[in-house]
């Protein structure tokens, strides 16, 4: 019997080569693309998993709000491993990073630096915190030593150019500090918190880790729990650490100062802790190791995944109940030759068994295909996981499901038709259905709409942000890193370069208005300095005299830096935020004074000169924050405004200067433009995965749609035949039969559009700064539909259309 | 007696009021009997051979098929007499297009369950007794329509049942083949397989042993 259902099978959906196509290339494509959302979803939850004893490792966050606005960090302060360590005793270990950004790294008597962009100070439990071993040199006294430092496999190679002359060798870091290698590990996993980090320096040689400092957060510290311990306890117990450890060291800088006092002034500090596996998904803290992702965008390809296959599974559906009209004639002599509904139930959800697995396989290949570019699309680099047999289970049990989910109405749809009715050809009033058919249709076409909308948005709102006025000029901004590695050269470089003649403005600095981690002081005026509450949270930039003029910046009141003040090192330019958190009008703004350290024997007061109009230096996600430019001669970059024109000639011309002034040292440089657009590549992915997926379930509802239309136009055949002989028009019946398909895009429109404008508002509201959503987005999506939707369904109305109606009629 | 029909109705509302398709039909069939059911158009004719053959249901009245009583059977129990003692041919003969001659004939045999041996006997028996050995592979498009009709009686034929059923089976066939046809169930006739057929023409009823007129939906 089995082995006829599966011939039957066979033989029938190759008769109906065309239905059969559609089917499998609809279902292929929603499996397809469900695949590659799955591996992506799957690869973002195994971050940091591959460490050992993971799920026993915690991150100490804070949330502190001390004067400004709260603030979360993913640091805490130095001492706060060792209390950790003294406090608890479920606490079998702690690991502290500093991270160090980039640093010019070159073997002790060469010349030619390298550069390294992420470093860290680590502690000596590194290793054994997360279960890491040295492919060279000794586990347990690695790191212990100041001045060692450990190198992954590929930094070791790219220096010494093999791993056997790599322990004991010297290394210069920045030209000044000298390390020792003492051993090599293997690179960090892509999917590890550490993956860009090349170069480890041993934190024993950190003077600052050492100082029990508990007012600046500069330590990413870990703890690892003795088995069996819940995370709660740890987070109960330092609730106390306000107390016990951060109020008596302010009270070095403010004698008296209690925690009533402070929390009377609004002000806050907690610790809490979050799980490594978790940060990767949910920590967004400032000073995070690494860029996380977001678990929103993860719930967004979920519902994107679970639509197409969905979608393509109402297909399925709707195609084969459509179909059944054909097949309606073969269920009446099944019947009457003595089988019953069982038996043609089984026989049906083989069939679509045989589908699904063909959609599998198709699947497959196209996800195979597709994978490369998916992963250029989402930034990844992911494999199919061929040897994983859990992998083939899920897929194969999936795709069970799949048939019997997308099989089993059309099978007991079917199998329900009564022999004397089919039998007899008595059309469309034999085989029924209609409402659940048309429903389907209204979904596939809601979904599509809504996906329409989102991406509209989601693009509008990108566009706004590329072309927002931000306050400066990013464009046409080359920023040339490292500078201080021409040491005293870098102001000769800087008048070098200003000299070219494409060059409009230049300026050093160690601080750009894109997105990084930056951190604040607390500025106390000079006036009513002893009270908290007038104390504000500022960012201190270090600039120099042609900083406003290169960036653009628009001051309002006051002046710049000028050198014809001698004594501008003690006056500073504020933004405007600035102001209105010390609660001061612009005009009354100048000529106040206030000092980053209140609390020291004699604090250096600076003198407002200068108040700019504010500008995003953050992400447009985030509101703007209080801000001030110093003068300070010693900066990392410097930024270089060149006027339109060929870049690469002007890039060409200015390392030839910067090779002259540091010869040696590595030329590095980047569009400040480029670096801005990088901040918004999470929502650019999102953008471009929401074109795509949208497409594709456009073009699932498509295939869906035409199948049904051709499914219609033969149903009424005879109507149209009678229409004809009646004299209709052939552009009076392809209207008459289009018109049935408009009337469910026009339900499915009314259904998505407000849910389309609720659900994209919630998205929108993640921007400080966001556009409306516009009228014509709907308008628009509505439009696509209904013209997606008339060209699917012409076809096949009009092929109807145009048949002799001899030919139509004759059938009864 | 193989059937015995008593005071059959079968109606459909329409407008508020009954419109008999069946009125009061006495009838009852001998083993052995070729019968004829004649009338013209809209008579009732396929009704009352669907409702014998127990596709369709009636209304009102007894019928009982060897000792069971019909009318009082559930429908699985119905389905499975028919499926058991009742083989059908239509005048479109209902073939299935995907399946060659020889799948045909086996279809029945693999919804009552038969062996695989017994399956292979009983086509290959029923290939030589029509004669169409040789086109056990083809599939139905490729035969002539007085082939396929041929193919239809087989496949009827080969669960043995007592009672055949025959809507207008020689309706689509032209003037040769119908006869042949008719031929045939003289034939099968004779052999003691119990035939109703519904028919328009004269000459094919005279085939059978006796006639049963029906004037909108009353016997005559």
């Amino acid at each position: 019997m089995f082995k006829n259902y599966i011939k039957i099978a066979f033989r029938s959906l190759k008769k109906r080569i065309f239905f059969t196509f559609l089917n499998t290339f609809g279902l292929a494509i929603g499996i397809a693309g469900a695949i590659l959302i799955s591996l992506y979803i799957y690869d973002e939850f195994s971050y940091d998993t591959m460490f050992k004893d993971a799920d026993r490792i915690h991150r100490i966050n804070g949330d502190i709000k001390f004067g400004g606005e709260a603030r979360k960090f993913a640091v805490t302060p130095a001492p706060m491993a060792d209390a950790l360590r003294s406090d608890f005793s479920e606490v079998e270990m702690v690991t502290r990073f500093r991270t160090w950004g980039s640093a010019l790294v070159r073997k002790a008597d060469t010349e030619a630096n390298i550069k390294e962009e992420s470093t860290t100070y680590v502690d000596d439990s590194f290793f054994q915190m997360f279960g890491i071993d040295l492919l060279v040199g000794d586990k347990a006294t690695a790191l212990q030593e100041p001045n060692t430092l450990i190198l992954t496999k590929s930094a070791a190679e790219k220096h010494f150019g093999s791993l056997k002359n790599v322990l004991g060798e010297s290394v210069l870091l920045n030209n000044t500090e000298t390390y020792t290698v003492v051993g090599v590990i293997e690179d960090l996993p892509l999917n590890s918190f550490l993956r860009e980090h090349t170069v480890f320096m041993a934190m024993a040689g950190y003077a600052d880790s050492k100082i029990v400092n508990w007012g600046s957060n500069n330590y990413q510290t870990f703890i690892k729990l003795i088995p069996g311990v819940d995370v709660a306890d740890i987070q109960v117990g330092l609730q106390a650490f306000l107390g016990k450890y951060v109020i008596p060291g302010i009270q070095q800088f403010m004698p008296g100062v209690t925690e009533e006092q402070l929390r009377a002034a609004g002000n806050h500090l907690f610790y809490d802790t979050v799980a490594l596996t978790d940060i990767h998904l949910s920590s967004n803290l400032v000073a995070e190791i690494t860029h996380n992702n977001d678990i929103q965008s993860i719930y967004i390809l979920s519902f994107i995944a679970i639509f197409l296959i969905v979608l393509a599974a109402v297909n399925f559906m709707n195609l084969s109940t459509a179909h059944s009209l054909k097949r309606a004639k073969e269920v009446g002599v099944r019947k009457t030759l003595g089988s019953n509904k069982s038996e043609l139930v089984q026989q049906f959800l083989i069939e679509s068994g045989l589908i699904s697995f063909l959609s599998l396989v198709s699947a497959l290949i196209i996800a195979i295909i597709a994978l490369p570019f998916f992963n250029e699309l989402a930034d990844k680099n992911i494999s199919m996981p061929y040897t994983s047999p859990v992998f083939w289970v899920i897929l194969l049990g999936a795709t069970l499901v799949l048939a019997l989910f997308s099989g089993s109405y059309p099978a007991f749809f079917m199998s329900r038709f009564i022999p004397v009715k089919v039998l007899k050809g008595g059309g469309q009033n034999s085989v029924g259905g209609g409402t659940i058919r048309n429903s389907l249709v209204i979904f596939q076409f809601a979904v599509s709409v809504l996906l329409i909308i989102s991406t509209l948005v989601v693009y509008q709102q990108l566009e706004y942000i590329q072309d927002k006025d931000l306050g400066f000029s990013k464009d046409q901004v080359l920023i040339v890193n490292d500078v201080y590695a021409a040491g005293t050269k870098a102001e000769t470089f800087k008048k070098q370069v200003k000299d070219l003649g494409f060059v409009k403005n230049a300026t050093l600095s160690s601080f750009f208005p894109t997105p990084s981690n930056r951190s604040d002081s607390t500025f106390s005026p000079k006036e009513g300095g002893e009270q908290q509450e007038d104390a504000i949270s500022m960012q201190i930039w270090g600039v120099d005299y042609d900083y406003v003029a290169t960036m653009d910046f628009e001051i309002l009141e006051g002046r710049n830096f000028d050198t014809q003040f001698g004594n501008d090192s003690t006056n500073i330019i504020v933004n405007e935020t600035a102001v209105k958190n010390m609660g001061l009008s612009i005009k009354e703004a100048l000529g106040k004074q206030y000092t980053p350290d209140m609390g020291a024997d004699n604090p250096l007061y600076y003198t407002i000169i200068g108040v700019v109009k504010d500008f995003h230096f953050s992400s447009l996600k985030d509101n703007i924050e209080a801000l001030s430019l110093t003068l300070n001669s010693s900066a990392n970059s410097m930024a270089i405004k060149l006027n339109a024109g060929n870049f690469s000639n002007a890039i060409a011309a200015i390392e030839n200067i910067w090779s002259e002034m540091a010869p040696g040292q590595p030329f590095d440089y980047y569009f400040m433009e480029d670096s801005f657009n990088r901040t918004y590549e999470a929502e650019k992915r999102l953008g471009n995965i929401f074109i795509i997926f949208t497409m594709l379930s456009i073009l699932i509802a498509c295939l869906g749609l035409f199948g049904l239309a051709a499914f219609n136009a033969e149903k009424r055949t005879k109507e149209i035949g009678v229409r004809k002989v009646l004299g209709a028009s052939v552009g009076q019946i392809t209207y008459t039969l289009i018109k049935d398909f408009l009337k469910l895009v026009g339900i499915a429109i009314l259904i998505s559009l407000p849910v389309g404008w609720y659900a994209m508002s919630k998205w929108l509201e993640d921007f400080t700064y966001r556009i409306e959503i516009n009228g014509w987005v709907f308008v628009f999506a509505a439009l696509l539909a209904v013209i997606i939707a008339v060209l699917t369904v012409s076809y096949q109305s009009i092929k109807a259309a145009i048949v002799n109606p001899v030919k139509s009629l004759r059938t009864e | 007696m193989l059937l015995k029909l008593n005071n059959i109705f079968k109606w459909v509302q329409s407008g508020g009021q009954r419109v008999f398709l069946l009125k009061d039909i006495n009838l009852s069939i001998e083993e052995g009997e070729f019968i004829s059911i004649m009338g013209p158009s809209g008579s009732g004719k396929s009704t009352l051979l669907n409702v014998i053959g127990m596709l369709d249901d009636f209304d009102e009245g007894e019928y009982n098929f060897l000792d069971e009583s019909v009318h009082n059977l559930k429908e699985k129990h119905r389905a499975n007499l028919y499926k058991q003692y009742i083989g059908f041919v239509f005048q479109a003969y209902h073939l299935l297009d995907e399946l060659t001659v020889k799948e045909n004939l086996e279809m029945p045999l693999l919804y009552s369950k038969k062996s695989s041996s017994e399956r292979k006997s009983l086509v290959a028996d029923m290939l030589d007794r029509f004669n169409i050995v040789g086109k056990k592979d083809l599939f139905p498009s490729q035969l002539s329509g007085g082939q396929q009709q041929l193919v239809g009686i087989a496949r009827a034929l080969i669960s043995s049942p007592k009672l055949i059923l025959a809507d207008e089976p020689t309706g689509n066939l032209n003037s040769k083949q119908g006869e042949e046809i008719m031929e045939l169930f003289k034939q099968l006739n004779d052999e003691g397989v119990t035939i109703i057929q519904v028919t328009h023409s004269k000459k094919n009823a005279a085939y059978g042993s006796r006639v049963i007129n029906l004037l909108d939906g009353r016997r005559i």
